[in-house]
């Protein structure tokens, strides 16, 4: 498969099928009148693979350590800074925390943030700032706010029309706060085509790619036989063309197209090599990595991964920090470093860029920020008498670390800064979502000030479109 | 002599730097982009205007003299006609070197420019030329080089007016010269302008100040919608502010826009003339100005862009009446009685549309039952309502269907869940922020609560129906326009008066006249104290009064408690006075059976709508029928408007559009719910009962004694009915889109929920049929309400066989319920 794609290639390259398929339009966005700019921007990414750490990761336990104050029974809380040792990355004087060893050694090839700082929305909320982070707008909004994914895919298109643009990997909506999630997963005003293909398992991520489960191929092949033939003798065909009608003829073909097509084998985990395979086994996570690199193969645009949210679980440390966060780092390391030597090989990722992202960051003792102080949410002892308390258990917004690889990302850059001592705030270029949007959007050429009128109000990919790509973090 | 010769020398050495330097200057501009070009060619640029006046007097006047001395070369008046000749070509040259650098600093563009700009070369060329053979025969004593002096300097002559007059044109516009001459066609206004730009001219060409107001209203109607976007209060580019008569005049960072008097020389009107791919090309983004728009602008400003104090009173955009209106009907037809056909007649005649014959039984009791119920007919009611020989049995069916108040009120559960972001499942509940008003939508409509009863107890509510105003209740900070009260009074605008506040509870709208401080004296009515305004989240540290909307309706006493406040609301706007309400339900309901409104969207009443008589008469019958829904969704629905031939669009977007006209009801997709309901009723419950979250018949609030299968408008929301269109109601939704989507077609192809169905049903099938050419002819009646044609029929025995299995039966439903003949309402 040809390794850069765009939609101009494609349009000459596939076939009047393919190509209907593609152009299905999309429930309301047919209606949305685009206001978006005429100029055209140069890209240096295709894809996008946001590898999304749920529940708040705490920035002084992972990509940038403090002081390691080792477990005393009775030691006072205010001065744990870091529960683990630092150990070196590959580049000069950047320490990382203790368990992040394998993504130590490809920090050379991406960018560390130091200074994210995430919105005051009043009361810690995950599923807030998550909506938040996903789609640059503070909930609650007056419409449906689309997800980043769902702008890439309006924009972009797929790269591969048999690669549905945004494919969401690892999250159920079954667990807590279900609906929460859903409010953000979500193509909002852009129409639902434009919405997330779900995968919330990878271990079954070829069930959504095939016929229904009990159904064989060939029987798959005949209904659908059957369905184009009942369509072509249809008394309908009388009554002329209609947006319905042709959407739906045009759908079903796209979703037949991709339930049969080869590259729905890149949902299949099982088609891996046995050794990669391991490599990449931490967990759901780590095979989400592995489906993500996978997909990025045979032509996705955006995908998702997270480490999935669930209330008091994964990096939503309330308790046991400390310990609970060995684990987590074991499920990120290798996969996340893996799936960037990987791409790298390969040559994938000069156009693929990869975001490794938490909504906010956590501390042993803020919650919200120094200064907007919210209210408590977690009970912290003064004194630490037992582990379980040991570790950053509070809601932090005013320091967070991303990291960003690939599709035009500078690579072995430090950006920002930390405060070495408690609350540990961005004391340098502290950057907000909008800037990293704006970022993601620049490197795939998408215009700063893409809009679409809704309810005569233009809405932008970022409030206002005021966000403003941070060319430091671009080569 | 000497001198003349040195005079020669001069010119030649002089023009051959002119021939380098365009070359050098353009390089050095093009490094310079970024930082924009040097100051002194930008200054030398812009002496070029200035500069060409030499090589036009001069050698125009040159070439008159030269007339006057045709009989005598060497007369008296030959030195002065040389020096002339080798001044003005001097000019030329300077010109046109000045010229260049001008063209290429400034951005000049478009093909007047590029006339200009070869007739200046190519003038100052033959220019050279003329002083070629002047100096073959002042110098050489070539005489008969004369005549070739005398045409080439003619020929420059003109050459040289016809270069000026281009270069005129780029500043001073097109018209510039013609405009002045009484019998040249004006190019204002051209033939397609709407707008009668005469109008606001006395006899004499002056303009009173009622007319001046009219015009800048216009003028400030086509800023408003295409410039206050980017040039507003809220976003101001360039520094620009369109919206208010000191910013306009005041101009952006680069000067002011608006010259009065001038339109050629106001910035304004060369950009929106620019084609749409110039980078400086305004409007820059969505659709450029019409040929109207850019007429009006510039007859606006020629006629000194007056902007008399009173006109900013004047609404730049349409606002519809408030007060109710009921027309007379028009005269009785032949076949046709009911006044909804006799309005829409005249709007037929008006438009020449001719009527249709209405739709075959079949099609109509489709429609029917899908608009009233939410069911497809069973082939048994079909045959009969086929054999029913009764002149009036549409009516009959219409009133029975209406008459079957829990499957009506299920049906339309789903349309009002939508409207008030009833049976919710997004964000929010954490903190109990949402109360369900399910038990009570549900009665109110089995019990076809009047209209203004119906709003009067969503205003000022009971326990039961509290939850529309009282919106969601977030945990945390939410953004000022997001509190509770402003919901409220946002969804309250939204859908019981058709309006928009989402915009005016931020900052005063762009999209309508009304105002921050308007927005929050609305919101007031619902808050148990007085809220602080905020503009674009910045509190402003006042108070804005409490107030209806329109004071015409009535005061809210800013004292009373909350409640008095709603329910001196309530009260106000029930009225009969508030037409506006009343045409805002009427236009919902026809956009629900006919698939486009009278008005489009249906939220923006303000809106024009293709019959003004129809939609007024509508609203006036409906308050005079006791705000009776069913009453008049039975007027629609017997009317021979809906049963007109259903028309299809190629582009959704078509619907949206001003100049839509009404030849029949638009073709719709099945809802989610419709589509599922038809499902569980022929081949097997969707849903299992368990699935269902508000049960009627278990409340027992229904008349009937048992649900025969779990419907989806009382199931809570998942993720097959998601997948089809049913919105997660975190805000309102007022109509759902019909256009199909690659996973919704993903979700019917290999989803679960409708495959096991389709599996049970037919197992089921199976048994009681057993043929396959019973299944056949059953699945078509049942689905389509019709029999196969012949090759249907083939192409589904092929694929069954006499005896087929069930998973081929499963796999026909699949096929049959795929068609668009089945998921359209048509």
């Amino acid at each position: 498969m040809n390794t850069c794609w765009n939609r101009r290639d494609f349009l000459k390259k596939t076939s009047a099928a393919a190509i209907a398929a593609m152009s299905a339009g999309a429930p309301l966005s047919g209606m949305l009148s685009s206001c978006s700019s005429r100029e055209e921007m140069p890209s240096t990414a295709d894809s996008v693979i946001l590898l999304y750490m749920a529940g708040g990761m705490a920035h002084t336990e992972t990509f940038d350590p403090k002081k390691y104050t080792p477990f005393r029974k009775g030691m006072e809380s205010n001065e744990v800074l870091s529960t683990f040792k630092s150990i070196p990355t590959v580049l000069d004087g950047i320490n990382f925390s203790e368990g992040l060893e394998k993504i130590g050694q490809v920090m050379d090839r991406g960018t560390l943030i130091r200074s994210y700082v995430a919105a005051d929305l009043g009361h810690i909320l995950h599923t807030r700032h998550q909506y938040h982070w996903h789609t640059c707008y503070e909930p609650p909004q007056s419409v449906n706010v689309p997800h980043i994914g769902s702008w890439i895919a309006k924009e972009k298109g797929p790269v591969n029309p048999v690669i549905p643009p945004f494919i969401n990997i690892g999250q159920r909506f079954t667990v807590g706060e279900g609906e929460e999630l859903k409010a953000f997963h979500s193509a909002g005003f852009l129409g639902s085509e434009y919405g997330p293909f779900l995968i919330p398992d990878p271990t079954s991520g070829l069930d959504s790619v095939r016929p229904p489960v009990g159904m064989s191929n060939s029987r798959f092949e005949a209904r659908n036989q059957l369905y184009e033939k009942l369509v072509q003798e249809s008394a309908m065909g009388e009554f002329g063309s209609d947006f319905q009608k042709e959407s739906l003829k045009r759908s079903m073909e796209q979703a037949y197209i991709l339930l049969n097509s080869p590259e729905a084998k890149a949902f299949d985990l099982s088609q891996e090599p046995k050794e990669k395979y391991d490599q990449y086994n931490t967990g759901k996570f780590g095979l989400g990595c592995l489906m993500a690199k996978r997909l990025v193969d045979q032509g996705a645009r955006f995908i998702s991964v997270t480490s999935e949210y669930e209330p008091f679980v994964g990096w939503d440390t309330h308790e046991n920090g400390h310990t609970r966060l060995k684990d987590m780092k074991k499920l990120i390391d290798a996969p996340i470093a893996q799936l960037i030597k990987d791409l790298d090989e390969s040559g994938r990722l000069d156009r693929t860029m990869i975001i490794v992202a938490s909504e906010f960051s956590r501390d042993m003792l803020t919650e919200g920020r120094p200064g907007a102080k919210v209210k408590d949410q977690v009970e912290v002892p003064d004194n630490i008498e037992d582990m379980k308390n040991y570790g950053m258990h509070r809601h932090f917004t005013d320091g967070c670390s991303i990291l960003m690889f690939g599709g035009g990302i500078k690579r072995g850059h430090v950006y920002g800064k930390t405060a070495d001592e408690r609350p540990c705030k961005s004391i340098e270029k502290p950057i907000k979502i909008d800037s990293i949007h704006q970022t993601i959007y620049h490197a795939l050429g998408i215009h700063p000030e893409t809009n679409y009128e809704i309810e005569k109000r233009p809405f932008y990919t970022t409030p206002d479109g005021h966000g403003k790509a941070e060319l430091e973090l671009l080569v | 002599m000497i001198r003349l010769r040195l005079a020669f020398a001069s010119l030649a050495i002089f023009s051959l730097m002119a021939l380098f330097s365009p070359d050098l200057f353009a390089e050095n501009l093009q490094a310079d982009e970024d930082s924009g070009p040097f100051w002194l060619w930008k200054f030398m640029g812009r002496l070029h205007p200035l500069a060409v006046h030499f090589p036009v007097g001069l050698l125009i006047f040159a070439a008159l003299l030269e007339i006057l001395t045709l009989k005598n070369f060497q007369g008296k008046l030959r030195p002065g006609i040389t020096l002339l000749v080798l001044a003005g070509v001097a000019g030329a040259l300077v010109s046109v070197v000045l010229g260049l650098m001008l063209a290429n600093i400034e951005d000049y563009g478009g093909s007047t420019l590029d006339v200009h700009q070869w007739a200046g070369i190519v003038t100052a060329g033959l220019g050279l030329l003329v002083i070629y053979f002047l100096y073959q025969v002042v110098m050489n004593q070539h005489m008969g080089k004369i005549k070739a002096f005398r045409i080439s300097l003619f020929i420059t002559a003109f050459g040289v007016s016809i270069a000026g007059h281009f270069g005129a044109s780029l500043t001073h516009g097109e018209d510039f010269l013609t405009s002045t001459i009484p019998w040249t066609e004006s190019e204002y206004p051209p033939a397609d302008i709407n707008i009668d730009l005469t109008a606001f001219e006395g006899e004499d060409g002056s303009m009173g100040e009622e007319q001046q107001i009219k015009l800048v209203s216009q003028v400030r109607a086509v800023f408003a919608h295409n410039c206050y976007k980017c040039h507003s209060e809220v976003k101001t580019k360039g520094e620009l502010r369109l919206d208010t008569k000191e910013f306009a005049f005041e101009g952006g960072e680069s000067g002011p826009v608006i010259v009065p008097g001038r339109p050629g020389k106001s910035e304004i009107v060369r950009r929106i003339n620019l084609p749409k791919d110039h980078k400086e090309s305004m409007p820059s983004k969505g659709k450029v100005l019409s040929s109207e728009e850019i007429a009006l602008i510039s007859f606006w400003i020629e006629k000194g862009a007056s902007w008399p104090d009173g006109a900013e009173d004047v609404s730049v955009y349409r606002v519809a009446e408030l007060a109710p209106r009921k027309p007379n009907t028009p005269a009785s037809e032949a076949g046709l009685n009911q006044p909804i056909d006799l309005w829409v007649n005249d709007y037929f005649e008006e438009n020449e549309i001719s009527w249709k014959e209405s739709v075959d039984d079949r099609t109509y009791l489709k429609r029917l039952y899908l608009d009233i119920i939410g069911l497809i007919p069973s082939p048994e009611e079909l045959r009969e309502f086929q054999n029913d020989t009764r002149m009036d049995k549409r009516a009959i069916w219409a009133k029975k269907l209406l008459d079957q108040n829990d499957d009506y009120a299920t049906h339309w559960l789903t349309f009002w869940n939508d409207a008030l972001r009833n049976d919710y499942t997004g964000t929010g509940y954490i903190t109990k922020g949402r109360f369900a008003i399910t038990d009570w939508l549900y009665t109110s409509l089995r019990d076809n609560k009047p209209y203004d009863q119906f709003v009067k107890e969503l205003l000022n509510p009971t326990e039961k129906s509290k939850g529309f105003i009282e919106g969601i209740r977030w945990r945390g900070d939410v953004n000022a326009s997001q509190v509770t009260e402003m919901q409220a009074a946002q969804n309250v605008g939204q859908v019981i008066l058709g309006l928009n506040l989402k915009c005016a509870s931020c900052h005063d709208s762009f999209i309508s006249d009304w105002k921050l401080e308007e927005a929050y004296a609305f919101a007031n009515i619902f808050a148990d104290t007085t809220l602080e305004v905020s503009r674009c989240e910045k509190p402003l540290g006042k108070k804005a009064g409490t107030k209806i909307l329109w004071e015409e309706l009535g005061e809210i006493d800013s004292t009373a408690n909350r409640s008095e406040k709603l329910e001196q609301l309530s009260e106000y706007l029930v009225q009969p006075a508030n037409g506006r309400m009343y045409r805002t339900i009427v236009n919902r309901v026809w956009n629900q059976m006919m698939g486009r409104g009278i008005v489009e969207p249906v939220d923006e009443m303000d809106n024009l709508p293709w019959s003004q008589d129809l939609l007024d008469w509508l609203a006036s019958d409906f308050a005079e029928n006791e705000y009776d829904l069913k009453n008049l969704i039975y007027n629609i629905a017997i009317s021979k408007a809906y049963q007109q031939p259903s028309v299809g669009v190629e582009n959704p977007q078509e619907l949206m559009e001003d100049n839509f006209v009404f030849e029949g009801a638009v073709k719709r997709r099945l809802t989610a719910e419709q589509f599922s309901d038809a499902v569980s009723q022929v081949i097997y419950p969707l849903f299992d009962k368990e699935a269902v979250k508000y049960d009627p018949y278990e409340l027992a609030v229904s008349e009937e004694k048992e649900m025969e299968f779990a419907r989806a408008s009382l199931v809570a929301n998942n993720e097959f009915l998601k997948a089809l269109g049913r919105p997660n109601r975190e805000v309102v939704s007022t109509s759902r889109d019909s256009q199909a989507s690659l996973l919704q077609a993903l979700e019917l192809t290999n989803g679960t929920t409708l495959n096991e169905a389709l599996a049970q049903g037919a197992a089921r099938w199976k048994e009681k049929y057993q043929d396959g050419d019973i299944i056949i002819h059953e699945t078509f009646r049942s689905l389509l309400g019709r029999e196969p044609y012949q090759n249907e029929f083939n192409v589904a025995m092929e694929a069954l066989g006499e005896n087929p299995e069930p998973e081929k039966i499963q796999d026909f439903f699949w096929a049959v319920l795929l068609l668009p003949e089945f998921q359209l309402i048509y």
